[in-house]
């Protein structure tokens, strides 16, 4: 398991891995010799494995600052013959779309693999997307696979049929395959002797000529797809009843069949390949059948494109009907193309189609009730001692002192929490990586026209190097009037604390030249402080200065991650002392607990006192520094700060 | 009574708990003993307060999918009294055993005020009256006496070793945590897992309804 | 019987009106009321429905004649300047809080005293450049109390520095303060103990309070730094007709009509120029820059004065008999104006007058016209 798993090299044994252990497996068996990345949750776990084995198999990876870049890397070393993955979530492809499309229009030479986690249900991410209408838009294959074990030997796959067919190959994974885990059998790890270069007569061009190109090489990869291997069929022959299926979704629409008793009646495809579609494969089996179940996550992608088949061979397949999102039988709780599957949603649509009775166990919830009227909501929280919620209350505060209103716009990261409680509902924005200074941009033009409240945009250190600095380019420019405050933990915390170009360091580890958000913000001739946030009265101030002025102006509030910070420090012991606690008299009010509101910051029933849950401090002492009495104290260890 | 032919075992917890690890280690352990194993978590959010589950499927014939249908899990490995009931809610059933930790970590509704944390003991009634058995301990307090706070989740992880739930014996387990630490760490996280495994071999309800 | 009031109602009563003065003292007593620059702002909700912020604010309802018998244990005689024991012509003695201090350096003079005789650990007083907005000092020695010398003409909010010091540790304090200031000082004092009493209610020792007839907004900084053209100003001061300003290369004037603009709304609804609460009020003598006005007007502040003359710190001299009707007048002009205003509805009533006062306050006029 875990990074070890990646090392065995015993082929045939079978080892535990997650989904994204296993892509990281199949791209060192694939022989890689470049990787690049940006970290995005499912997938971010790929890179981070990548980088730390790039020494022993002598290949390079890459944090990249963005996806684009990564893919242009990434890219280049396929031209120069290396095969290359680059990893990334959905919305890494909108960032990367522009080249992605010129890339496959331009073919490549070595196998290019782009691994995309999609997020049904989107359990780490803002949005949810289903990536493969722009992996057709950029005419490329898309695998799918169902299991960890499928995910490393369909990486392996993807490099040879990306070579065969000079196209760049998607190789799509959901959640449920990239952060479950299963027996992987390992096989050899090929040694790589591959010296890249460019021939002097080859050329990447991206014509428009070349689309026939594209389209033929997509015929190509139609007529193969019939014969890829991980398509598979399990049920009866002529089943009346036809599944189609791909990904994670494959594994519930089995247990649902076997769930409710259906194995000799109801059959299902699994397509290994869900672009180009396996078309003899799929007219071979909708011939016989009379009802198709499309069960797929998150939109209709399978199920628009076989039925576009179908319509093609109408004559054929009459009297033929399809069930899926479209029809409405196939929904989550929300409706049909939202959310994720799971084996109940499959078993209530195929027991609909099949006409039998089905409906999922109630659980005890009835029972439960009569003892625990209510189970409260578990809502995400900034963690303790996270210097985001110092930030953002210091931000409020200073709000509410300049009184005119003033708008916060959101980014992407551990942050965007802030539209919650955990960060005073204070961001009124939240859109892609970097567009809150985007927004912010607009905003601060419109002081001539009316608009006379203080724009703030709010955005992490990784963000910041991401996307925010063409935007920051523009508001110099432009003469945009706003403050960017930019949140600098010191890592790129959401995905797992990965480094960015602000630390000196590497995907690979290596030392490398720091480049700090000021310096950036000095070259571009903007203003630029810099603070610790757990300074709460001091950074109220600064930015209740800043609001004051004119112009763009950059606040960095730099403080590492407290996840970070807490480890490997000696901690001090921060308590209450409860003689001195006044509760929830005026004066206070239980500010730590039910205002601040770390969660940290407990509350003790018994004495009506505020009190520290000293397992879940990360001793940052900023409610030391908060409570008006002085009631919360430090003892031993080393201070931070 | 004869092996089922698949366990369906729940680790659940808030972000932070280290139940990602335990339910690795269960997971290898597992395999490592010839077993087809799925898991199946997010982590995502995993650091950030919120509920956090790892379905764990485990069975001699085939592999499962990553998640647990409702109503069907064997087992939950509870790291918090909240959540451990949540949990059991959709997903538990008359037959399924219960281990609990009972260091509660509170909600941020309950911090603000807006909700209040249920009694302790209402939770282990409730889970008690809906479950085969229910082992509560404090996983928590019995970390820190091993020496590692944050060990509470080797000191559950000891405890379902040592509940008997599957036939493999503690060796593998403690196999399993060997490859992941070295040095004091291993001792250290060694400690806080045969806690666990006493704790449980102690605990006399257990005794009495293991079959 | 009216309902008990808050932070909610402080906020829109007195925040959100205009009508707040600024002095700050509401900000730091909870960390849901902040202060910074010349701003005062509910940040959050506290969640309770009655509070000390709305008790103590000198722009919430406050019985006048109550304040005397409080303060003082008296009623007042004089409607116009209120409780006093002496009104004289003061200066301070000590050649450095002379000069560094506006006029007679009488307010540096006292603090100073009140530190170096353990009389207080700290003391609380506007600070900073003499150009920009004065931020909150807390002395704890002559020296940082004379880097505060020198009029301000802004209204800082610096009373927050109260709770602050208090916090710190500082268990007795001088406070330096606008009139608005002293009467919110001296609301806090009467306070009822109990949970969430503030500690700093019992940690006031003294209080100097300024003469103050408006304070201005901040947008006098940028004039002035506009007319200092961009040499750093080291003293600011209203003689007569003119703001002047002094810089290096000498000074500049600035008609006072050009800065009337610029006086804070809240100012025109204030019933006190002198500090009529305070122990000692300090102000000009609009008539010879070298001294000051000094109305002493507690037993504490009699015994003060009383010892720091008899030190020698500073010295003092009859009021000149020709000069003090122009003083009443100014300052029943002023009452006079303002009680008209609240008659008609603005300040939402803070002003809790008897009908004999108003009624003394307009025979007096007679008398000393």
């Amino acid at each position: 398991m875990s990074f070890l798993s990646l090392l065995v090299n015993e082929p045939g044994r079978s080892v535990l891995m997650t989904g994204n252990e296993a892509v990281a497996r199949g791209a060192i068996e694939a022989g890689i010799g470049y990787a690049s990345s940006y970290p995005g949750s499912p997938t971010a776990e790929i890179l981070g494995n990548l980088g730390r084995l790039a020494g022993d198999y002598h290949f390079y990876a890459e944090w990249s600052v963005n996806e684009k870049v990564a893919l242009e890397g990434a890219a280049a070393a396929s031209f120069a013959g290396l095969r290359s993955i680059c990893i990334m979530k959905p919305n890494g492809v909108n960032v990367a779309l522009d080249s992605l499309a010129s890339i496959s229009q331009s073919g490549i030479k070595a196998g290019l693999v782009l691994v995309v986690g999609d997020d049904p249900a989107g359990h780490s991410s803002t949005n949810e997307e289903d990536s493969r209408y722009l992996e057709k838009l950029a005419h490329m294959p898309i695998l799918e696979p169902s299991t960890p074990r499928e995910a490393k030997e369909m990486t392996l796959a993807a490099f040879e049929l990306s070579e065969k067919i000079k196209l760049p190959v998607a190789l799509r994974c959901v959640t449920r395959v990239c952060h479950a885990s299963g027996n992987v059998t390992v096989g050899e790890i090929a040694g790589v002797n591959r010296k890249p270069a460019i021939g002097k007569n080859e050329r990447f061009i991206t014509v428009k000529f070349l689309h026939a190109l594209q389209e033929a090489k997509l015929n190509q990869v139609r007529r193969m797809a019939d014969a890829w291997p991980f398509n598979r069929y399990a049920g009866p022959e002529n089943a009346k009843t036809l599944v189609i299926t791909a990904g994670a979704s494959f594994m519930y629409a089995r247990e649902a069949v076997k769930e409710l008793g259906l194995e000799g009646e109801v059959g299902i495809l699994k397509l290994g390949i869900s672009w180009p579609l396996p078309e003899k494969t799929l007219l071979g089996r909708l011939k016989t059948a009379e009802k198709a179940v499309f069960i797929e996550e998150v939109e209709p992608f399978i199920e628009e494109n076989v039925m576009h088949l179908a319509a093609q061979h109408m004559m054929d397949l009459y009297p033929l009907q399809f069930y899926g999102q479209k029809s409405g039988h196939v929904a989550g709780p929300s409706g049909p193309g939202i959310g994720e599957m799971n084996p109940e949603i499959v078993a209530m649509a195929l027991a609909a189609v099949c006409g039998v009775n089905y409906s999922p166990p109630p659980g005890c919830d009835e029972s439960v009730k009569k003892l625990v009227p209510k189970v409260p909501q578990r809502d995400l929280a900034f963690c303790a001692g996270c210097p985001h919620r110092a930030s953002f209350w210091a931000v409020k505060s200073a709000l509410a002192l300049d009184g005119r209103d003033g708008v916060v716009l959101g980014d992407i990261g551990c942050y965007t929490m802030g539209v919650g409680r955990t960060g005073f509902n204070l961001l009124q924005t939240v859109h892609a990586m970097g567009s809150g200074v985007g927004m912010a941009c607009g905003l601060g033009k419109l002081a001539d026209y009316g608009f006379n409240q203080p724009v703030v945009a709010m955005v992490g250190d990784s963000t910041f190097y991401h996307a925010a600095i063409p935007a920051l380019v523009n508001a110099r420019y432009n003469k945009s009037s706003f403050l960017l405050v930019v949140l600098d933990n010191e890592t790129t915390a959401m995905t797992g604390h990965q480094p960015h170009p602000g630390m000196g360091k590497n995907a690979m580890g290596e030392e490398v030249v720091r480049m700090p958000v000021e310096s950036v913000a000095e070259g571009l001739g903007i203003p630029v402080s810099v603070h610790d946030p757990y300074d709460v009265e001091g950074t109220t101030e600064l930015v209740f200065h800043l609001l004051q002025s004119e112009g763009t102006k950059v606040l960095v509030l730099r403080r590492a991650c407290a996840l970070i910070a807490a480890k490997g420090t000696k901690k001090p012991r921060v308590y209450v002392d409860q003689e001195l606690c006044i509760g929830d008299s005026c004066g206070c009010n239980r500010f730590c607990n039910q205002t601040f509101s770390c969660t940290a910051n407990i509350w003790d029933v018994k004495n009506n006192k505020a009190v520290i849950d000293e397992v879940v401090c990360n001793r940052c002492q900023v409610c030391v520094s908060l409570c008006p009495r002085g009631a919360i104290k430090v003892e031993g260890g080393e201070q931070i700060g | 009574m004869a092996e089922p032919s698949v366990h369906n075992i729940i680790v659940t917890g808030v972000g932070g708990q280290g139940n990602v690890l335990a339910s690795q280690i269960i997971a290898t352990a597992a395999v490592n003993s010839g077993y087809f194993v799925s898991v199946g978590e997010t982590f995502g959010a995993s650091q950030r307060g919120g509920s956090v589950m790892s379905h764990i499927r485990i069975s001699r014939e085939e592999a499962y999918g990553p998640l647990i249908p409702r109503g069907k899990a064997t087992m939950i490995v509870g790291f918090e009294p909240l959540e451990t009931l949540r949990t059991l809610i959709p997903y538990g059933n008359k037959e399924t055993g219960v281990i609990m930790n009972l260091r509660s970590n509170y909600p941020l509704s309950v911090l603000v005020g807006e909700d209040t944390y249920p009694e302790i003991e209402k939770i282990k009634e409730a889970i008690a009256a809906n479950s085969r058995f229910l082992v509560a301990l404090e996983a928590t307090e019995l970390a820190v006496a091993a020496g590692v706070p944050v060990g509470t989740n080797m000191v559950m992880t000891g405890a379902f070793a040592g509940a008997g739930v599957l036939p493999i014996p503690p060796e593998t387990y403690e196999g399993v945590i060997a490859g992941l630490f070295g040095g004091e760490l291993l001792e250290l996280n060694l400690a806080a897992f045969r806690a666990g495994l006493k704790a449980i071999a102690a605990d006399q309800d257990l005794a009495g309804q293991r079959r | 019987m009216s309902r008990k009031k808050g932070s909610l109602d402080l906020k829109q009563e007195v925040m959100d009106s205009g009508a707040c003065a600024n002095c700050g003292l509401c900000a730091g007593l909870c960390p849901y009321i902040k202060a910074a620059g010349e701003r005062v702002a509910l940040v959050h909700p506290c969640g309770l429905e009655e509070g000390n912020c709305y008790r103590l604010c000198p722009r919430t309802s406050t019985d006048w004649e109550q304040m005397d018998k409080r303060v003082f244990g008296r009623e007042r005689v004089d409607h116009v300047l209120g409780n006093h024991r002496e009104i004289v012509f003061a200066r301070s003695l000590q050649m450095d809080a002379a000069e560094k201090g506006q006029y007679g350096g009488v307010v540096s003079a006292l603090a100073a005293f009140l530190l170096e005789q353990g009389r207080v650990s700290g003391a609380v007083l506007a600070g900073g450049p003499a150009g920009e907005a004065p931020r909150a000092v807390v002395a704890t020695n002559r020296d940082e109390v004379l880097a505060c010398a020198g009029s301000r003409y802004s209204a800082s909010p610096t009373l927050s520095a109260v709770h602050r010091a208090v916090k710190e540790g500082i268990n007795s304090l001088a406070v330096v303060g606008r009139p608005c200031q002293v009467l919110a000082l001296r609301k806090m004092q009467g306070l009822e103990d109990g949970p969430g009493y503030p500690p700093a209610v019992d940690k006031v020792e003294f209080v100097i309070g300024l003469f103050c007839f408006w304070s201005l907004e901040t947008g006098i900084y940028d004039l002035l730094n506009r007319k200092a053209g961009g040499q750093r100003i080291l003293k600011v001061d209203i003689p007569q007709d003119f703001l002047t300003i002094t810089t290096a290369s000498g000074s500049a004037n600035i008609p006072v009509d050009e800065v009337r603009p610029l006086i804070r709304p809240a100012c025109r609804l204030c019933f006190d120029p002198t500090s009529e609460f305070a122990d000692v009020s300090v102000g000009s003598t609009e008539y010879d820059p070298r001294w000051n006005t000094l109305i002493v007007r507690s037993a504490k502040g009699k015994e003060i004065v009383d010892a720091a003359r008899a030190r020698g710190i500073i010295e003092t001299r009859a009021y000149p008999e020709e000069r003090l009707p122009l003083l009443y007048q100014a300052v029943r002009n002023k009452k006079l104006r303002v009680l008209q205003a609240l008659e008609s509805g603005q300040g939402a009533g803070y002003l809790q007058l008897t009908g004999q006062y108003r009624e003394a306050l307009q025979r007096e006029r007679g008398m000393n016209q």
